[in-house]
């Protein structure tokens, strides 16, 4: 069944994954042949962005599924609301992987062509911040996604959960950032904090993730996922 | 084999088959009560056509009974069990009134879909695209199907594992006349030997494929009967002539037609025998009132 999702978050949200991934390459490559070292701390922060744009096909399906009535089959077939979701989410992470896979091997791989090495900077930018934060962001707007649309009633365009949902997954990541730009105006911030504060966003964000997938049975009655037509 | 009307606590039960226990069910969106202390046996194999206006509660009472919407008190058993167990979902299917067939997959993709949803076969799929002679559609998506090519897919859905129990709400809505025969003749042939809940708001349907009726008022059972002890209960033919005749005196008038009541369709033949007979040349004749619809008000 997952492998039916990806497949169908691949074609019915094709605009957002080719975006995301189209972007995501250029402005790696440019920053890559053009930047020089400065790619290694400014190509991270702009990751988790075309990761959550990229991945908004998994909150596509589940929108459409939701609206068409598909979602109320799968349930009387014994589905619980909780499965439905985690398809989701697996789907999610795994248009994610496309888009950062492809978006980082390729740019990395500019980078280290132009004689660049790898650095601290790097490291922490792409292992700790980077891919991390684009899935545990990636993972948030399609979580909050589905708590959206379950429980408002359908609405097109760009006032609809899929088109806000890409402004409030790359949250997380903001927060993080302005924390570090935070602490950065007070003084010299040590490695060993950044650290910290990076891996802190992520964990909190996956933190919330895990317990609104666990108390989805609770909060969202099974009647949410019913069309509303 | 026994009957009940009026109930709350109906029953219609033989044999021990696997069927459907609906015990005390109140259920609704939300918190909102939509059907109210609901209760019906259901052991024998045989069409039962769930009647009531828009609004009175057959979604939710197909839903319920499929195990989607929990009631809020009462409970539902399907084969002795509740519903809420897999073993229970595995006996019986259930058809929505909306086509639910999923964007971006082709009919045969979209079934093949459903088959690994409820662990059916490839083979299965292909067993179905013939029985619903739909594999000329095998390639299309659903957007490019007419609502009747869509209905029959959705259809399609329900044959691809035989169960013992089948709910479907409202398989014919917005269907044209001819698709919505055809559609019915093939969920008859179907499902035979099983128990059919058929849900509809049109009367006429009931009459010609159900053998007993459900009707639901205002979210509560108001009968459960064999539909012929419905039938017989009131049927007024109207006959529209090209010119007034004596023969005709002895019936009532409303508009352009005479009436006469009879005690069934069955009559209707040979009272147009007679008047043919006395020279009454008979432009039309047409049932007056169906008296389904007195299980509505």
């Amino acid at each position: 069944m997952l492998g039916i999702t990806v497949r169908r978050a691949s074609v019915t949200g094709r605009f957002f994954l080719v975006y995301g991934t189209a972007i995501s390459l250029l402005l790696g490559c440019l920053l890559a042949y053009f930047s020089g070292p400065s790619f290694a701390s400014s190509y991270p922060l702009f990751v988790p962005i075309f990761g959550v744009v990229g991945s908004m096909g998994g909150l596509t399906v589940f929108t459409s599924d939701r609206t068409k009535g598909v979602l109320e089959y799968l349930i009387a077939y014994g589905y619980s609301p909780r499965r439905l979701f985690a398809d989701v989410l697996l789907t999610t992470l795994v248009l994610v992987s496309i888009v950062v896979g492809i978006g980082v091997s390729v740019s990395l791989g500019v980078y280290f062509a132009e004689g660049h090495t790898v650095t601290s900077t790097l490291t922490i930018g792409m292992g700790v911040y980077a891919v991390p934060m684009a899935f545990a962001c990636a993972a948030f707007a399609s979580t909050v996604g589905v708590y959206w649309t379950t429980l408002s009633s359908p609405r097109q365009g760009i006032n609809s959960p899929v088109g806000l949902i890409p402004f409030i997954g790359i949250l997380p990541a903001l927060v993080t950032l302005f924390a570090i730009t935070a602490i950065a105006l007070s003084g010299p911030v040590s490695t060993t904090t950044l650290l910290l504060i990076l891996g802190s966003g992520t964990g909190l964000v996956a933190i919330v993730v895990i317990v609104l997938l666990v108390s989805m049975g609770r909060l969202l009655r099974r009647e949410r996922f019913l069309s509303p037509a | 084999m026994g009957s009940a009307t009026n109930v709350p606590d109906s029953s219609v039960s033989a044999g021990n088959g696997v069927g459907i226990d609906c015990r005390s069910v109140t259920a609704g969106y939300l918190g909102s009560r939509v059907l109210h202390q609901i209760s019906f046996r259901i052991t024998e194999p045989s069409i039962y056509v769930v009647l009531g206006p828009n609004g009175a509660g057959k979604t939710t009472l197909f839903r319920t009974l499929a195990g989607i919407l929990r009631p809020y008190e009462g409970e539902v058993y399907i084969g002795g069990e509740p519903v809420d167990r897999q073993s229970s979902r595995d006996r019986l299917h259930y058809l929505t009134h909306m086509d639910g067939l999923p964007d971006g997959l082709s009919v045969r993709e979209a079934l093949e879909f459903f088959a690994r949803a409820e662990g059916a076969q490839a083979r299965d799929v292909d067993r179905v695209l013939d029985q619903l002679e739909i594999r000329d559609l095998s390639a299309k998506f659903p957007s490019q199907l007419s609502a009747g090519q869509r209905k029959r897919v959705s259809i399609a859905r329900v044959f691809l594992r035989e169960r013992s129990i089948y709910l479907l709400d409202e398989p014919t809505a917005n269907l044209d006349p001819k698709v919505a025969r055809e559609t019915r003749e093939l969920i008859l042939k179907l499902s035979r030997e099983k128990i059919v809940l058929y849900s509809s708001h049109n009367l006429f349907e009931a009459r010609e494929i159900g053998r007993y009726v459900l009707v639901i008022k205002s979210g509560q059972i108001s009968r459960f009967d064999r539909i012929e002890n419905v039938r017989g209960s009131r049927y007024i033919l109207g006959i529209r002539v090209l010119q007034p005749s004596p023969a005709l005196g002895a019936y009532d008038h409303e508009g352009e037609y005479y009436l006469r009541e009879l005690s069934g369709p069955e009559e209707v033949p040979a009272v147009l025998r007679e008047l043919m007979a006395q020279g009454v040349q008979i432009r039309e004749a047409r049932e007056m009132e169906n008296p389904l619809e007195d299980l509505f008000t």
